[in-house]
């Protein structure tokens, strides 16, 4: 499986005591190298260049054509006042994800948002933190049990990266692993 | 240039996950440690609480994302998704 990551998501993966799930998870994680530019902690740096090293973390070759898509997609959402400001990195990525076929992964509420109603960009799947350990149960990479298993696990991703996910988000990702454990 | 616009029905969605954001960092937050920081990282810190945009926040401080972020965990303030 193909990916895309920004840089938020990055930063605060590396701080993931599961980290490990993400490069079992994606055969290729693509990355801007302007993306790359807003990596500055020893935590981030270690687990980018690590990535880099494996092979698994890849630069994407922007073109010219990009470069074009990019200015009409700034031009159409930074006058949206609900939309959580997006840096170019962040724009970035969602053109690769959308040129490339690959899953975004991004906790960027702006970007959530994007692909919510955009015409263009709402056939990019977005995918949280809780989407990545979600999709590892059903691939076998985070064996759970039970939906407390599963539960316990997203603890441990918002207690290393003081993050919460929403009840509504959860609620609906436990119902799937619920199925799923059902067979 | 096309104009790409959400829906009433959206804008009044994110509005109330917006609304609900905010509560949770407000009361997540340990105040005290805000109030001991810099002017910047403080106003940095309350512009997230409120806003939750760690790319405008980061900027206020003067620091990039990466570096705000550490901040933004000491003052065990959640990133709310």
């Amino acid at each position: 499986m193909r990916g895309v990551v920004d840089a938020c998501f990055l930063i605060d993966w590396s701080r993931f005591r599961r980290r490990r799930i993400l490069e079992e998870l994606f055969d290729v994680l693509l990355v801007h190298e302007e993306v790359l530019g807003q990596v500055r902690s020893e935590v981030t740096v270690e687990y980018a260049s690590s990535l880099l090293a494996k092979g698994v973390l890849r630069l994407y070759p922007w073109s010219e054509a990009d470069e074009v898509e990019f200015v009409t997609l700034r031009s159409q959402v930074s006058s949206n006042s609900r939309i959580p400001s997006l840096e170019r990195p962040d724009l970035l990525c969602l053109i690769i994800a959308y040129n490339s076929g690959a899953v975004l992964l991004s906790e960027n509420v702006g970007v959530h948002r994007v692909v919510e109603y955009h015409p263009k960009y709402s056939r990019v799947r977005v995918w949280t933190a809780l989407d990545v350990i979600e999709q590892s149960v059903y691939r076998g990479l985070v064996e759970v049990q039970s939906e407390a298993d599963f539960l316990r696990v997203v603890k441990e991703y918002e207690l290393d990266t003081h993050h919460r996910f929403r009840r509504d988000r959860i609620e609906r990702s436990v119902g799937r692993v619920r199925a799923w454990l059902r067979g | 240039m096309s104009e790409v616009t959400p829906s009433q029905e959206l804008l009044r969605k994110w509005e109330e996950e917006d609304r609900e954001a905010r509560e949770i960092r407000r009361r997540s937050a340990d105040w005290d440690f805000i109030r001991r920081q810099p002017p910047r990282v403080r106003a940095a810190l309350i512009y997230f609480i409120e806003r939750g945009d760690r790319y405008v926040a980061a900027k206020i401080a003067g620091l990039t994302v990466d570096e705000f972020n550490e901040i933004r965990m000491r003052a065990k303030i959640p990133v709310v998704v």
